[in-house]
């Protein structure tokens, strides 16, 4: 077990000097200067000169990649370009708390919702609630998020004067933004737990629970949905990476402080020390999840672990 | 199975449960909940602050707070012109270069230390250090050794500023130029309080650290989120301001501003731009003038622009008016001109209208123009012709507006390129296009700063003009010490850009708000940056 994790462990460092490498190669190859977007003004050459200097990104590009990456191990990403009085550390620091609040909620509401709702849809395969509950999915599914946050705010902030529209001051803020970011993911798994719940309740062994007399919630949430859960997992490690870190239009919406602003915005000021400080925070996270992801497969069902242990 | 279905419904309900009595116990803290007779204005500001440092802030977003939060030697009045509020007074030598600022006795910053004439040489001197990297220090060219200092050929001793004693400045211009005193209102040229500024370089990073002398106090600063200012008890003028605090959101969506208007959880907000028509006819917008045109640009170094006939066939065939009142529909005045409107000379006649329409639209004449300059370079067909602008919704409306004038009123099919901002500002400077769209926010009062981006070899110049009668009228007016001359100067300037026509202009910008009606003098300057300091909001 711990080799496996420390091999995992070394593959994480190479994926992520990969995924710095070709950020850094992508970053510079985008068109444009940092110093363009400065509201609308056009400035003269001995200014972009100034800054250009101030920001280091007057060096050839090989010296500027081991700067670059020096800055990436030692975790000091440097001053943002378009906020110069925060560093890429102040900004992800009280970014991702915010959009990690936010996106813990959204997941547990997600799959919370989720499974029940696929339970349900299993359980009355082909009647009533199961076309009810898909309906809900599909509409979960299909209507964009930003749709549906506009329509909420429209609703209950100013028709019906419920909750506050926009910005992050508590619990009343919190119940809009959550509702909008959850619905989606919870559509994705209420489908994926009803097709994979309809396969597990026909195999033999939930037969012969029942024939053991097991009450049925016991089988359903015991037996079945263990198994069931699989293909939520597998989406999960790579929902919860992109919900953490914080949604760009979700944010924007409500005018919540999080990160995801950042991935957009930094790209379109090309504000490179934040977008190396977000694309590497973000592939790590991702990695990491996906390796939780792996160990979670082994606890749910053992088989899985014995084949990987068995091939090595 | 029947059982096993009642419990997950249970569960279900449970869930449900749980999801509703969250909703009904979260009260939302909307309007009015301050009652205690205190006035508290909600604005927007769009999104957090680039800097707090007076010379790095170079925007909006910054510069509207800031100031409300420091002052500077002089400040815009409600009749936009410079008045005293640092200095007191000032003296002018007779050749009209050096200025000498008295500064008020009673000026202290909100850390209770008197504000001192060295605090304006530190902070003028930042903004000129190279290695400040200020996007702003060209603002500082004007005074003598700037320049030389901010392009590494001189030394931070020989800028001419300098605390004679702790109240008085003393300044030397390269040029005797009337506006300075309008300039220096702006925040480039904010004091920074020196004692502050070397314990803690970063002090303007956070409200605890920040330090201002302006009518307002920075009290909380949540990075990204929101802020608050409270009236400041240190500053010299507090008996004129009305409000007690002034709490500033950070909403970056428009129509989540606008429905937050509507809900009463900001004062102010701009007007959502799918909503833009409805809400001008209904008279529901407020439109204050903003010294900036937008126009475009035709490269006189590619062919067919070379040709003047040609130039002006294609601004004689755009009908500036239409544009304004069915394209962009923002109450906007149609551009005859290049200089926006509000600028008095020193006989009191508006800039704009001693010059008038130096061009008006007329279709049959400017086809006749494209015939004989086609004639003059033996063209038989035009060379075809690219139009680009940079990606957003009024501007590519504006551009399909042009497209089809030129169609009908010329017969001629121009193409239209789009590109994202950063990009084609950057291949816009280097004068790749050909015909491009281009705008301009004028930085200080003065006719001079529309009219000197267009000398040989200025970064706005993308049309790539060059005209020695134009550079050396600027020139002269840029050195000339009467204003009456001055302004002589800057309108045969002005004719001279017209007659040439490197460029057409197309309207001039405004600034255009939704208002709560409880609130009033909000003062937004056609340049310079929103006034608090005398708005009221009534309960």
């Amino acid at each position: 077990m711990l080799r496996f994790v420390l091999n995992r462990f070394l593959a994480m460092i190479l994926t992520l000097w990969v995924i710095a490498t070709l950020t850094f190669l992508l970053m510079h190859a985008i068109p444009g200067s940092p110093f363009n977007n400065l509201n609308g003004k056009v400035l003269s050459d001995a200014a972009v000169k100034n800054l250009e200097a101030h920001y280091h990104i007057d060096q050839p590009l090989p010296v500027q990649y081991l700067i670059y990456l020096k800055s990436i191990a030692t975790f000091t990403y440097g001053p943002s370009i378009k906020q110069p009085a925060q560093t890429v550390n102040d900004l992800l620091g009280r970014g991702f708390p915010v959009s990690f609040e936010l996106g813990m909620w959204a997941l547990v509401v997600a799959v919370l919702t989720g499974v029940v709702l696929g339970i349900f849809a299993a359980l009355k395969h082909n009647g009533l609630i199961d076309y009810l509950a898909m309906t809900l999915a599909v509409l979960g599914i299909s209507i964009p998020n930003f749709v549906l946050a506009t329509l909420l705010i429209q609703e209950f902030a100013v028709n019906l004067h419920l909750l506050p529209a926009g910005t992050w001051q508590g619990l009343a803020y919190m119940i809009m933004p959550i509702i909008a970011l959850a619905t989606g993911p919870m559509a994705i798994i209420a489908r994926l737990i009803r097709s994979s719940m309809l396969e597990v309740l026909t195999q033999d062994y939930i037969r012969t629970a029942q024939a053991k007399g097991l009450p049925p919630f016991i089988i359903v949430m015991k037996h079945a949905l263990k198994n069931a859960l699989l293909p939520v997992v597998t989406v999960l490690g790579t929902l919860a990476a992109s919900i953490l870190t914080g949604t760009f239009v979700i944010e924007k919406i409500f005018a919540i402080p999080g990160m995801g602003k950042y991935f957009v915005d930094s790209i379109n000021s090309r504000d490179y020390p934040v977008i190396m400080g977000t694309t590497m925070f973000y592939s790590a996270l991702l990695i990491f999840m996906l390796f939780l992801v792996d160990l979670a497969y082994g606890w749910l069902d053992p088989r899985i672990k014995q084949s990987k242990e068995g091939s090595k | 199975m029947k059982k096993l279905c009642k419990n997950g419904f249970m569960l279900g309900l449970a869930l449900l449960l749980v999801f509703v009595l969250g909703a009904c116990t979260a009260k939302p803290n909307s309007s009015n909940e301050k009652s205690d007779g205190k006035q508290v204005l909600k604005l927007n500001n769009g999104a957090e602050p680039t800097s707090f440092n007076p010379p790095i802030g170079f925007d909006a977003q910054s510069w509207n707070a800031l100031n409300n939060l420091m002052e500077g030697l002089t400040r815009l009045g409600k009749d936009h012109e410079p008045h005293p509020a640092s200095a007191e007074k000032w003296d002018v030598s007779a050749d009209g270069k050096t200025y000498t600022f008295h500064i008020r006795k009673d000026a202290k910053w909100d850390n209770g230390d008197d504000l001192t004439a060295g605090d304006f040489e530190y902070a003028w001197k930042q903004l000129l250090n190279p290695s400040t990297g200020s996007p702003a220090a060209f603002l500082g060219y004007l005074i003598e050794g700037g320049e030389a200092y901010n392009m590494k050929k001189g030394s931070a001793d020989a800028v001419q500023v300098k605390a004679v004693d702790d109240k008085t400045l003393k300044v030397t211009l390269t040029a005797p130029q009337s506006y300075f005193l309008n300039m220096i209102s702006n925040p480039a040229f904010f004091p920074v309080n020196q004692k502050v500024a070397e314990k803690n370089p970063k002090w303007y990073a956070n409200a605890k650290t920040f330090v201002g002398n302006g009518p307002f106090k920075l009290a909380s600063w949540k990075h990204d989120s929101n802020m608050v200012f409270k009236k400041s008890t240190t500053y010299w003028d507090k008996k004129s301001v009305k409000l007690d605090e002034v709490d500033w959101a950070m909403v970056n969506d428009t129509n989540t501003e606008y429905q937050m208007y509507k809900t009463g959880e900001l004062d102010s907000a701009s007007v959502p731009p799918d909503l833009a028509n409805q809400l001008f006819k209904e008279g529901k917008v407020k439109v204050d003038p903003q010294a900036g045109t937008y126009f475009f640009s035709m490269n006189v170094k590619m062919k067919p622009f070379d040709n003047a006939k040609i130039r002006k066939a294609f601004a004689l065939a755009v009908d500036n008016k239409q544009i304004v009142d069915y394209v962009v529909k923002q109450k906007n005045d149609p551009a005859y001109g290049f200089v926006s409107p509000g600028f008095k000379d020193p006989s009191g006649e508006d800039f704009r209208s001693h010059n008038g329409n130096l061009y008006k639209y007329d279709p049959s004449e400017a086809k006749k123009l494209l015939a004989e300059g086609m004639k003059e370079e033996g063209y038989k067909t035009l060379p075809p012709i690219t139009l680009t602008y940079n990606t957003t919704d009024i501007n590519k409306a504006v551009a399909e507006a042009v497209q089809e004038m030129y169609k009908k009123n010329l017969g001629v099919s121009v193409k239209l390129a789009n590109m994202e901002w950063n990009v084609y500002g950057v291949d816009q400077k280097k004068g790749k296009f050909q015909f491009s769209r281009g705008s301009f926010l004028a930085d200080y009062g003065d006719p001079i700063n529309f009219l000197e981006n267009f000398i040989t070899g200025m970064p706005m110049n993308s049309m790539q003009w060059s005209n020695k009668e134009y550079d050396q009228l600027i020139k002269q007016a840029k050195n000339e010490k009467d204003d009456a001359k001055r302004y002589a100067l800057m309108y045969q300037a002005e004719k001279l850009l017209i007659k040439e026509m490197p460029l057409f202009p197309v309207y001039f910008y405004n600034q255009s708000e939704l208002q709560n009606s409880k609130v009033k003098g909000i003062v937004r300057h056609p340049v310079g940056y929103m006034e608090l300091k005398w708005a009221t909001k009534s309960n």
